[in-house]
């Protein structure tokens, strides 16, 4: 599967979190952590030219 | 002359005679002091005996230790020794978690599969790359002394494997946790790795082990033998003296159990117990292809990895043992026995709306630390394969929520929608932390 990612707003800071992102498909919250896997494959969406989605 | 014969003080004499032989054979005594003497009670003692051969039936050492064909029985007093099998004596001998693939977080069975990820019983990795498909399953057919197995299961055949495909079983190993190889150095330790298979299919299969640090391969074969019928593998490995494994929580050793390849794995000098970095010489040219046809499977159980050259008895730990040591990798807030996204609220998190201006929120504290900061979903409860949170007191799912602040023990949970204060949210959560 093919996944696609969006940034998510910390609502109890109201900012954009800079921890975490979405992935969209199964609805995860994947760390901005460089040893989770899942992050890993999101970097790698990057590197091809990807952009995640602006938080609402 | 055939005999001596030494009279003593009274009747009767002593007599030293050969027994047949067709060569000579020689007798020497030392020179000082009583070599042999008999005691009041008929038994004969030796100052000291050096040979090359003893056949003896029964050997006592005392009172508490005999030797004999059936073992050695030592009663009430303590062994000491350097080691057994040039490897550590006893305790935690099994470098490979989950081996008997007793713990199956995720699901019992999962079907369809044909990428990479977990699937099924905890730790086991189903590796993927456009190689037919498969069911993965926990099964109860095992050998003697095992109750579960993981099963793959071919679903859709594939016979034309382009050069860059791959498939295989795997288990990563965290680096933390093999730092007693001494690999990298000339110390570098051998290991040896046990397992139990059984397939539809006989042939060639290769097992692999990797180093993710400069990807260092080295592979040796193993064969099935007897369609549909558990046999016990045994391979060894040596050490890598030239690399070593970082010692941190990233990938150290991959133990890969090749199922299929392209060609591109294959047609160097396979490896053979030798470590390089050359990827044509990781599979052997006669690897079985397991998605050859919808009839094959391969099954496997007792996995154990351990120092040293000689394959020990498969060490049995407790189930919760096990799963401990799953859930640095994996948790779920479910029972065992209940996939995730299923409709109960049995375990679940459960916490009241207490802002009462703004989002209401909750720690959650893991079971056990993570091997790093985890990936998390929330499951609503009240309805199956539902993410997000429930308001148990409005009816209401909020599919969007937040899991941040997230590290190795604990996590910021909350909606993100702003309910009355005092109303229930309610969700159940995986945290997804693997190699």
């Amino acid at each position: 599967m093919t996944y696609t990612y969006k940034h998510l707003k910390d609502i109890i800071t109201g900012t954009t979190a800079t921890d975490v992102i979405l992935r969209k498909e199964d609805n995860a919250c994947v760390p901005i952590d460089e040893k989770n896997k899942d992050y890993q494959e999101y970097l790698a969406w990057v590197a091809e030219g990807n952009t995640a989605e602006a938080a609402d | 002359m055939s005999k001596i014969r030494l009279h003593g003080t009274s009747s009767g004499y002593t007599e030293i005679a050969p027994v047949a032989a067709s060569g000579n054979n020689t007798l020497t005594l030392p020179n000082d002091g009583t070599i042999i003497s008999k005691d009041s009670n008929g038994a004969v003692g030796v100052t000291s005996v050096v040979t090359t051969t003893a056949t003896i039936t029964t050997a006592k050492v005392g009172a508490a230790v005999t030797i004999s064909e059936s073992g050695i029985e030592a009663s009430g007093i303590g062994i000491t020794c350097a080691n057994i099998n040039g490897a550590q004596i006893g305790g935690r001998r099994n470098i490979v978690i989950n081996g008997a693939m007793q713990v199956a977080q995720r699901a019992t069975s999962a079907t369809g599969k044909n990428s990479t990820g977990y699937y099924c019983t905890d730790r086991f990795r189903l590796v993927d790359y456009n190689i037919g498909t498969f069911t993965l399953a926990q099964q109860t057919s095992a050998p003697t002394g095992f109750n579960k197995s993981l099963r793959l299961d071919c679903t859709t055949a594939d016979t034309s494997i382009a050069a860059a495909d791959y498939l295989s079983i795997d288990q990563a190993i965290e680096g933390f946790d093999l730092q007693q190889l001494d690999y990298g150095l000339s110390s570098a330790k051998t290991i040896t790795i046990s397992f139990y298979v059984k397939s539809t299919t006989t042939g060639t299969y290769t097992l692999e082990i990797y180093m993710n640090n400069g990807d260092y391969f080295n592979s040796k074969t193993y064969t099935i033998s007897s369609a549909n019928t558990w046999e016990r593998k045994i391979i060894t490995f040596v050490g890598n003296t030239s690399n070593g494994i970082t010692n941190d929580n990233t990938r150290g050793l991959t133990c890969n159990f090749w199922l299929s390849n392209g060609s591109n794995f294959e047609g160097g000098t396979f490896s053979d117990g030798t470590w390089h970095n050359t990827t044509n010489r990781r599979v052997h040219s006669s690897q079985v292809n397991i998605a050859s046809s919808t009839d094959n499977d391969w099954s496997i159980t007792g996995v154990q990895l351990e120092v040293g050259s000689q394959a020990t008895a498969f060490e049995q730990r407790s189930f919760n043992e096990e799963i401990v040591l799953c859930q640095r990798y994996y948790e779920k807030s479910y029972n065992h026995g209940d996939v995730p996204g299923t409709n109960t609220s049995n375990g679940s998190v459960m916490f009241l709306s207490n802002r009462n201006s703004g989002t209401p929120h909750t720690m959650l504290r893991y079971a056990t630390r993570k091997r790093a900061a985890p990936t998390l979903v929330a499951y609503a409860t009240g309805a199956a394969d539902t993410t997000g949170m429930k308001n148990l007191d409005a009816n209401t799912v909020y599919s969007n929520y937040i899991m941040n602040r997230n590290g190795e023990m604990g996590c910021t949970a909350y909606p993100d929608a702003t309910p009355v204060i005092g109303q229930f949210i309610q969700f159940h959560y995986t945290a997804d932390a693997e190699l």
